[in-house]
């Protein structure tokens, strides 16, 4: 790791750090402090979840309409859309021009033919795309705890909270280095935010999807919202050591590629 | 004997569809003034590209004082200062932001003062945004960044596009003092009169293979001159079939052009018994030279 890069990449990214964190904090307090609205309205929300159609709470990993009316069971159906989706395409916005912007910003050939390795500057931005994810999933799930225990009625379960929370680090580490892998293997060097982004959106349609039909569950495996646990009211609720190894797995998979690549890479400029 | 600052063995670089390089061979003594000349489009930034390892070479290699070039990188990146063709800095950074993060890597330890006295003498404004400079001003943080650390060895790549006649004599003359003091320069080019003005010794590149290698002497004695005459009245033909008259062509019913490289005396007679409206003579064009010495 190079330390000057570090900083350097750690400054350039803060902005759109305190502004992502500030955005999905606000949308989580925001939508809790409706809670206690929801709850007292409670019929007249369950009339009109009744004339929806069917699969629009799934669309949220609701699959229980009654889940809604426990504290956990609403911040998750929230959570999935402002943590799990604008969590993830943060990440992966992030990550996949991190490398990529030294290229089509043509700096690369000032910092490429200065005295660091490639892999120096690999792991440099590596670190800088983890930390900054670590520091929004921090602020977010203190945020997301501070409003459970703001809102609740009733004792809720608190493992179940953080086992979500750890699932979520995990999908946004996973498209963080997602976006690394891709971002190597562009040749001609242009942004790659579009792609990224509708990538996150179509792995979180197809999960949806295959949560509605049920002759396409199969095809929920492809996306990794399969791999979390969404099902926090349970009270079975446990960690399942198959999701932590397919996160872990995969992560292994993209980091090792992308670096092993970057090293090697042709850089046109 | 030292080293050569540069050795390149037969060093290849294809990529898809575009030309790259092939098969380039030659050999830079520590100290002197390279000159590595060619068309746009020829070739020239790809082997600087590969020589500091942006790009990996297709076959073939290459040492810089001793260190391969794919290896040994960094070490030669340490002691090695580059001026791209394009100077894109880092656009949210002030140019004295840059070259602080520029000097951060190489460790100097005077940083401060050489950035300072090298941003006097290119008059280099430290505050303002790179993203409002213009080229100009970019390829001067672009020059100080690669003379920040004193670099055994300087690559540049057409350094003086974009550059007023002033900062480019400044250039030179900085070119030429660090040169004294041992600096070796390989200079990309597609100006033969920086090259000549500045090189002993040339390798000429044209479409991804090296031409020649020759010294700038042998080049000058092969002077051409693009001249161009406008005769009061018609009477074009009548300089045809002077010797060292070539591509001769009338651009209107009085006016020729042509390539020269006799001698201009027997030319000059030649005029005087015509009446001659406007003369013009020009150093000729480097595709031009091509193809009077390479066709």
């Amino acid at each position: 790791m190079n330390s000057n890069l570090f900083l350097r990449e750690l400054r350039s990214n803060l902005k759109s750090l305190i502004v992502w964190t500030a955005i999905i904090t606000f949308l989580i307090t925001a939508t809790m402090s409706l809670y206690s609205i929801f709850l007292e309205n409670n019929s007249k929300i369950l009339a009109m979840i009744s004339i929806l159609p069917e699969g629009t709470l799934q669309f949220k990993g609701v699959s229980d309409v009654n889940d809604l009316f426990s504290v956990l069971g609403f911040y998750s159906a929230n959570n999935v859309i402002y943590m799990l989706v604008l969590g993830s395409i943060y990440s992966i916005v992030l990550s996949s021009n991190i490398l990529l912007k030294e290229e089509y910003g043509r700096t690369a050939e000032f910092l490429l033919a200065w005295p660091v390795t490639r892999s120096q500057v690999y792991f440099s931005k590596l670190f800088v795309v983890v930390l900054n994810i670590l520091v929004l999933n921090a602020i977010t799930t203190v945020a997301g705890y501070i409003s459970l225990e703001t809102c609740k009625k009733e004792p809720y379960n608190v493992d179940a909270f953080l086992i979500m929370s750890l699932y979520t680090l995990l999908l946004h580490l996973f498209f963080a280095y997602l976006g690394m892998f891709l971002s190597v293997r562009v040749k001609k060097p242009r942004p790659i935010t579009t792609v990224s982004v509708a990538l996150v959106m179509v792995l979180y349609f197809i999960f949806t999807i295959s949560n509605i039909t049920d002759n396409l569950s199969w095809a929920g495996y492809i996306s990794p919202y399969k791999f979390i646990d969404l099902d926090v009211v349970n009270p079975e609720y446990r960690i399942n050591l198959i999701n932590i190894v397919y996160f872990t797995g995969f992560s292994f998979l993209f980091l090792g590629a992308s670096r092993s690549m970057y090293i090697r890479k042709d850089i046109y400029l | 004997m030292s080293e050569p600052a540069i050795q390149i063995s037969g060093l290849t670089k294809k990529y898809g569809r575009d030309r790259g390089i092939e098969n380039i061979s030659l050999q830079v003594e520590e100290g002197e003034i390279f000159g590595f000349i060619g068309p746009n489009g020829a070739g020239k930034s790809t082997t600087i590209r590969v020589l500091l390892n942006l790009l990996f070479p297709t076959s073939g290699s290459a040492r810089i004082m001793g260190y391969d070039i794919v290896k040994d990188s960094k070490n030669i990146r340490t002691q090695t200062g580059y001026i791209p063709s394009e100077a894109n800095p880092y656009p949210d950074m002030s140019a004295r932001e840059f070259l602080r993060y520029c000097a951060s890597f190489y460790g100097v330890a005077d940083a401060e003062k050489r950035t300072g006295e090298l941003m006097e003498m290119f008059e280099a404004e430290p505050g303002r945004r790179i993203s409002d400079l213009s080229s100009g001003n970019r390829k001067k943080l672009s020059i100080i960044q690669s003379f920040l650390h004193r670099p055994r060895l300087l690559i540049v790549d057409e350094p003086t596009t974009g550059l007023d006649p002033l900062m480019q004599s400044r250039f030179f003359d900085l070119l030429r003092s660090e040169n004294r003091n041992g600096m070796t320069v390989f200079f990309s080019s597609h100006t033969l009169s920086d090259v000549q003005m500045l090189c002993r010794r040339v390798a000429i590149i044209r479409e991804g293979k090296i031409v020649n290698v020759e010294e700038i002497e042998s080049l000058r004695k092969k002077q051409l001159r693009k001249i161009r005459v406008e005769f009061a009245e018609k009477s074009g033909d009548s300089l045809a079939g002077l010797p060292g008259i070539e591509n001769l062509i009338a651009v209107t019913e009085r006016t020729v052009e042509f390539i020269f490289s006799g001698d201009i005396n027997i030319l000059l007679s030649a005029l005087r018994g015509m009446t001659v409206s406007d003369l013009t003579i020009e150093e000729p064009s480097l595709e031009e030279i091509f193809m009077h010495y390479y066709n």
